[in-house]
């Protein structure tokens, strides 16, 4: 009995060995999606959340690998050094465009093939309820009338919201003192506290607390006004011309075969439409901003270029 | 907020139905095992299973995650007792008293021990939770900068001790962890430091993999060197609860520690690791029998087990009632609750207030839940330590191995954690404790990061350190705990030179 289960079981391997070739169609195995944040993080649920949706569209089960460290650096490497066959690929994420301007890697967005952009969120600036000022100019005025008092917590040192904290300071000429923290939440968390002035994150990470009428919006720093708080006016509105977002989309190693990009593009952009995705999205407050193939690469040369001159105008950049 | 009584016993009768009591214990199951597996911590494993409460009701998911959680803070303790390997950096302490109690012969015991006390503070953490969070909660914001780095120091002053023998060896070591702390990105300016140019050293000493290294790796080296002349270690499992002996005798610890463990779970930031090494360094300066630490003191293990249990009730507080995620964990969890339409913090209390008592609910069952699964998997785990050494040295090498690439998915990790197994193998070969390492890392880079934040808050005016009383109670603490420790220790030491010498008399004799 069980040497012919034994047997069975063999003939049907090689079968499987023999057959799988004539059959090779794009994908026959899982794809790998890395993911260079930590497991639990924003951009690590979104991933998931899209990966299981695209799941049922590409036919083959998506393993989410997450490949953290040096602020990104690592997994965004491990995305551009992988065999360009389509089994791999990943999310990149704004650090693709800030790091090389800190000396920190030695690529940039160029040696990736940009699949699709998936989300773009604005900078907000967020007081404490009690602050005497309402407005962003009324803001910088005040910081202007106490020079040394204004502190602005951000995410983490050269982080998109220190960029954009340092940009929109530049813009209105006053002098503030950027306090970095591990993360958005810490500062969020220091701000409730009163132990700074004022975060420079996204809407989403300081929803909860303004909703609670602990924190109150000053201006976001997008071109539209927000769609949660669509009260708040955008910092062009107030006369501060700044604009300034983070961004996630996915990449792949340069050289994939064009139709097995079309048919991970098709995926990926079925699932991006699905109403599972969409309704997570809305619950996680992400704003969706969907770009294809061809947009996202004018938009990251784009991109490249606002954030180095950024940072070497903030002194973030390496010399 | 005052406390609602109807509302509780309907959560309870909401929570008490077969399929939240299924998904509790499905939760805790695993996470008990994740929290054993050395290089998957409960933050891990919280985050690993998020996506699969996607789409199922808000408290059937909830319950899961808090039975995961509560779950991997006790697992830790499995590994830290029977194999030296802390499965969780909340069990660091763990390792000091439960290994030596396991190779006396004493898992057991041991066992029986680390879940009662982990049992006994995840049900006071979550009996504060449910009482004193608006109370607790106002603490939690009163923490900035300059507190985070006065805790910081507090925490430091607990090197002397678990320093062993040699309080200079206990300082080294301490000084090297903070030497080595300082690898990787500057906390303000953003430039790496120290690296090499090695992209993998800019975050420092990837802390799971050390943690790996100088416990599990390095033991392996040193069963290795015994090879040959290994002894199997005889163990008695026939306990399921500690002795009522037992329990009286660590009872103050008990207390005490699960206080600790929860205030400490609530500020923002400081989790289990910590709230068990302060808790274990208090128990030790309190003890009447210091010079037992060390070598398999029950009260010890107590101490720490019960602190990292009750720190997650602490955790839940400023997550719930703020919005602010205490700990690495509840951080993940405060994703998980996004995503099931629920914004913690005060607004959850106005709109959502039954969630809130569910989750009460939910979380002092999983300590329950824990306790009899728990029980049922004593018998089981316990046998590792009857395993013939030389399958089971082998075997823990490859799992320490496969724990230190599964963290980043990076080789890189692999190598240090064969580095500092080697290092761990030298130090302890010359007697120098291998804890002050890892409590300089824990604690290092957040002295560190929050003495610099306060910094540039007040413009580099160092008289922003003595400006809050929180901060200023504690840097005292922290000196009284310095004196009292070192003149502890030489109690000891003096203590110990006695019996040496009798026993050297009996010798001669």
């Amino acid at each position: 009995m069980k040497r012919r289960t034994m047997l069975a079981g063999a003939v049907a391997l090689a079968a499987g060995i023999i057959v799988t070739p004539a059959l090779a169609a794009y994908p026959d195995k899982p794809v790998t999606v890395i993911c260079p944040w930590t497991a639990g993080g924003g951009t690590d649920v979104l991933l998931r959340a899209l990966a299981k949706a695209a799941e049922k569209h590409l036919g083959q089960t998506i393993n989410v690998v997450n490949q953290t460290g040096g602020a990104g650096a690592i997994g965004h490497n491990a995305i551009r050094a992988a065999r360009p066959d389509g089994y791999t690929l990943g999310m990149i994420t704004f650090e693709l465009n800030s790091l090389p301007p800190q000396g920190l890697v030695p690529f940039t967005w160029k040696d990736f093939d940009p699949l699709m952009r998936i989300n773009s969120d604005p900078a907000a600036l967020t007081v404490r309820q009690d602050a005497p000022y309402n407005t962003v100019r009324g803001f910088m005025d005040y910081a202007k009338a106490h020079p040394g008092e204004i502190t602005i917590g951000n995410s983490a040192p050269g982080s998109v919201w220190h960029i954009a904290a340092g940009l929109a300071a530049e813009k209105t000429g006053v002098q503030v003192k950027h306090v970095p923290f591990d993360g958005a939440q810490p500062a969020v968390t220091a701000l409730v506290g009163g132990h700074i002035k004022a975060v420079a994150v996204s809407v989403a990470e300081v929803k909860g607390q303004v909703q609670a009428g602990n924190l109150k919006l000053l201006g976001v720093m997008s071109a539209d006004r927000d769609k949660i708080f669509p009260d708040v006016p955008t910092f062009k509105e107030q006369g501060v011309d700044v604009q300034f977002y983070t961004w996630r989309g996915l990449g792949l190693p340069k050289g994939v075969p064009a139709p097995i990009k079309t048919k991970l593009a098709d995926a990926f952009k079925k699932a991006y439409d699905s109403p599972e995705f969409q309704e997570f999205a809305a619950k996680a407050s992400l704003n969706l901003a969907y770009q294809n193939s061809a947009d996202f690469t004018k938009f990251l040369d784009q991109n490249y270029k606002d954030v180095e001159a950024v940072m070497k105008s903030l002194g973030l950049a390496k010399k | 907020m005052e406390f609602n009584w109807g509302l509780m016993f309907s959560s309870y009768a909401a929570v008490f139905t077969p399929g939240i009591l299924f998904m509790i214990c499905v939760g805790t199951t695993a996470g008990i095992v994740i929290g054993a597996l050395p290089g998957l911590t409960a933050t891990m494993g919280v985050a690993l299973l998020v996506p699969l409460t996607f789409g199922r009701p808000p408290l059937e998911s909830l319950s899961m995650l808090m039975g995961i959680y509560c779950g991997a803070m006790y697992g830790g303790a499995i590994s830290a007792i029977l194999i030296r390997t802390p499965g969780t950096p909340a069990a660091a302490a763990t390792v000091m008293e439960g290994y030596p109690m396991a190779k006396r012969g004493e898992a057991g015991r041991a066992m029986a021990m680390a879940l009662f006390a982990s049992f006994f503070g995840g049900v006071v953490g979550a009996v504060i939770m449910t009482f004193a969070s608006p109370f607790i909660s106002s603490i939690a914001l009163e923490f900035g900068p300059v507190e985070y780095f006065a805790l910081a120091i507090f925490g430091l002053s607990v090197i002397i001790s678990i320093s062993g023998r040699s309080l200079i060896k206990g300082m080294m070591a301490g000084f090297f962890g903070l030497l080595i702390s300082a690898i990787g990105f500057d906390p303000i300016s953003g430039f790496p430091r120290f690296t090499f140019g090695m992209v993998e050293m800019m975050e420092g000493p990837p802390f799971i993999p050390t943690l790996i290294g100088l416990f599990a790796v390095s033991e392996v080296f040193n069963e290795v060197q015994k090879s040959g002349v290994t002894q199997q270690v005889k163990a008695k499992l026939d306990q399921y609860l500690p002795s009522w002996q037992d329990i009286k005798y660590c009872f103050r610890e008990l207390c005490r520690s699960s206080i600790i463990g929860t205030v400490i779970g609530a500020i923002p930031g400081a989790g289990g690791d910590i709230a068990a090494f302060i808790s274990y360094g208090e128990a030790k300066r309190a003890s009447k029998n210091p010079e037992r630490y060390g070598h398999g003191e029950i009260e010890g293990l107590a101490a720490s087990e019960c602190a990292n249990n009750s720190c997650s009730g602490g955790a839940m507080i400023p997550l719930l009632s703020l919005g602010v995620p205490g700990d690495a964990v509840t951080a993940v969890l405060l994703g998980a609750f996004v995503i099931q339409g629920l914004q913690p913090g005060p607004m959850l209390y106005k709109e959502h207030i039954d969630i809130v008592y569910q989750i009460f609910a939910s979380m002092m069952l999983a300590q329950f839940a824990m306790q009899f699964i728990g029980m049922a998997g004593i018998q089981l785990f316990a046998r590792v330590i009857m395993v013939d050494r030389a399958i089971l040295t082998p075997a823990i090498f490859v799992l320490s191995v496969v724990g230190a690439f599964a963290m980043r998915s990076n080789i890189f990790d692999v190598y240090t954690t064969l580095a500092f197994g080697i290092l761990g193998y030298v130090m302890t070969r010359y007697d120098y404790p291998l804890s002050p390492i890892l409590l300089a890392l824990i604690l290092g880079p957040m002295a560190e990061a929050n003495l610099r934040r306060a910094m540039v808050i007040s413009g580099g005016d160092p008289s922003i350190l003595v400006s809050r009383p929180i901060a200023i109670g504690l840097m005292v603490l922290a000196v009284i705990s310095l004196i009292l420790s070192i003149r502890g220790h030489q109690k000891v030491e003096a203590r110990m030179a006695e019996m040496e010498a009798q026993f050297e008399k009996a010798v001669a004799d």
